[in-house]
């Protein structure tokens, strides 16, 4: 997928003020890769993901789905796209409404009769067949959209907000869903707002603010480049004596049973640990922590904040 | 093909919404209710009675149109139930044309339900004669249905549903008296009578579809009059879906 300079601007029909929805993004999401495309409420995620579903037209730039301009109807053939909360016709079964899509999307009676069923029990709805969509559950309603973004087997798979909606189970279902897609060369682009899933997923991320690309790189480079800590978990004791020149590289939690040391100085460790040895402390645990995807993105987001206080988000 | 699978869609969506089976059964009442009236029309119970149930078949078909018709586009574009058919490879004047063709053969269903039992009605009061009359009758209110339907699957695109039942309710009564428009155009002084010759030849020409006072004496009309309705109700529903998809080609669904 190839997006060069997309950009959108929306026109109020009455007032005809303009508001940027996306500004000149640029992107490349590799063949069989999961890309998550992350960003705060407003910043154009969903612009971008409606443009290349075609549900959007751009103000400016190109992309391209799979080699094929996204203003060609051949580019959504192999396009499966599920949309941020999404809506179906109420009236028909589950099995009913997947067959209905898989058709639409090119595969034939007795194929699209088969996948139908088959997702339909992959999603985990099996079990009631006959009920009409209007009883749906939300979390039902998800998965169901899930299984018609995948009914046709398509090589491209853009999710918009996958995981809300859904319990822990559902989540952990999206995820093998995912990661099962990956497996069969599947590429996969999504948002969410569920970062620790995304750091679990995606083999890159982008972060998008105010409708402008902000960083893209893989989960590893982003997450490296934070500033890294040690924590040392000891049992708990009473009196911890530590040179007193450490003050500023250090500090102490006490928890039930044990205490927490944190060290923002990895050349402090190794004293340390010669030090609790000396008084008798007993080390539970070393571990050195990273920084998470979600600090680094409300860093991003702080920092475009920042850049441009008054910059104008649309949904 | 993807038209033939969102024409079906629709046709069910109107099935099982019972928008059809409400229709038919009003439909069965109102033919019931002309053997009430039937006496009170000193020998012309047939004529009353076919006048009265061909006449039902437009008023219960236009009222599908206009509670139907009217939403059927905006009520997807506001439930966002089309972006999981426009995100497939479905062209928009392919969907559109899905739409109109749905509703239509809903259309025709109750048309030939009605229809039928009309002349069920009349066989059993010992008048079997006037089939072929109510048939092409029949036929020909299911043009102007189609017609019709066009014209609100066009606004439907474009507007609210509660403006596009306005506008199609304005252009089905305005398309009735089109006549008329064209003979007071005759009578008016220049520029104007171009104008009006104009909007008469735009508007649909609906009494073109009108053989109701004919099958209410049991006579048949020419196959020419048939052929000719049949190509102007196709002809005009494809320039009212073209300008439809037109629209719904340059707008974005947020």
């Amino acid at each position: 997928m190839r997006v060069e300079g997309l950009s959108k601007v929306y026109r109020s029909n009455w007032s005809r003020k303009t508001t940027r929805g996306l500004d000149d993004l640029n992107l490349v999401v590799r063949r069989g890769e999961v890309f998550g495309y992350l960003g705060p409420n407003g910043a154009g995620k969903t612009t971008t993901l409606k443009i290349l579903a075609g549900l959007l037209k751009p103000t400016h730039g190109r992309a391209w789905l799979l080699g094929t301009p996204i203003e060609r109807i051949e580019s959504r053939r192999s396009l499966g796209f599920l949309p941020e909360q999404p809506y179906f016709y109420d009236y028909l079964t589950g099995p009913e409404y997947l067959e209905f899509v898989a058709r639409l999307s090119g595969l034939s009676g007795r194929e699209g009769t088969r996948a139908a069923r088959q997702w339909f029990g992959r999603v985990g709805l099996g079990e009631r067949p006959r009920l009409v969509l209007r009883k749906y559950s939300k979390g039902m309603l998800q998965r169901l959209g899930l299984a018609a973004a995948l009914v046709h087997a398509p090589q491209l798979v853009i999710l918009d907000e996958p995981m809300s909606g859904l319990d822990p189970f559902g989540r952990r279902d999206v995820r093998d869903l995912i990661l099962e897609q990956r497996e069969r060369g599947v590429t996969v682009m999504f948002s969410s707002h569920i970062l620790p899933d995304v750091e679990l997923l995606c083999d890159r991320v982008a972060i998008v603010l105010n409708g402008r690309l902000e960083r893209l790189a893989t989960v590893g480079e982003l997450v490296n480049g934070q500033a890294a800590s040690i924590e040392v978990r000891v049992a708990d004791c009473p009196v911890l004596e530590l040179p007193a020149g450490w003050s500023g590289c250090f500090s102490l939690a006490r928890r039930t049973g044990e205490s927490v040391i944190t060290l923002t100085d990895e050349s402090r460790l190794q004293p340390l640990l010669a030090l609790l040895v000396q008084q008798r402390v007993e080390v539970r645990a070393v571990t050195p922590q990273r920084g998470t995807l979600e600090e680094l993105f409300m860093a991003a987001a702080s920092d475009a904040a920042y850049r441009a206080p008054n910059a104008r988000r649309t949904a | 093909m993807n038209a033939v699978l969102i024409a079906q869609n629709t046709f069910r969506e109107a099935i099982r919404d019972r928008v059809l089976a409400g229709m038919v059964v009003a439909g069965f009442v109102l033919l019931a209710f002309t053997q009430i009236a039937g006496p009170l029309a000193m020998g012309e119970g047939v004529r009353l009675t076919v006048d009265l149930g061909l006449s039902s078949i437009t008023f219960l078909g236009l009222l599908v149109v206009l509670l139907v018709g009217t939403s059927l586009v905006a009520k997807e574009i506001e439930r966002r139930t089309i972006f999981n058919l426009l995100s497939r490879p479905v062209p928009r004047s392919v969907y559109l044309l899905g739409k109109w063709a749905g509703l239509s053969a809903s259309l025709w269903f109750v048309a030939g339900a009605l229809g039928a039992a009309l002349w069920a009605m009349l066989a059993l009061l010992g008048h079997p004669g006037y089939a072929a009359a109510i048939l092409e009758a029949v036929y020909l209110q299911g043009l102007e249905l189609t017609l019709v339907t066009a014209l609100a699957v066009l606004f439907s695109a474009i507007s609210t549903p509660v403006l596009s039942a306005l506008y199609t309710a304005g252009l089905f009564l305005a398309g009735q008296w089109c006549d008329d428009l064209r003979e007071f155009a005759l009578k008016a002084p220049g520029s104007l009578r171009t104008l009006l010759q104009v909007v008469a030849d735009v508007l649909p020409n609906l009494p073109l579809f009108n053989m109701r006072t004919l099958a209410a004496s049991g006579e048949v009309t020419s196959p020419a009059h048939l052929g000719l309705a049949t190509a102007y109700a196709l002809l005009y529903c494809g320039c009212v879906l073209a300008l439809g998809a037109a629209a719904l080609e340059s707008r974005d669904f947020r």
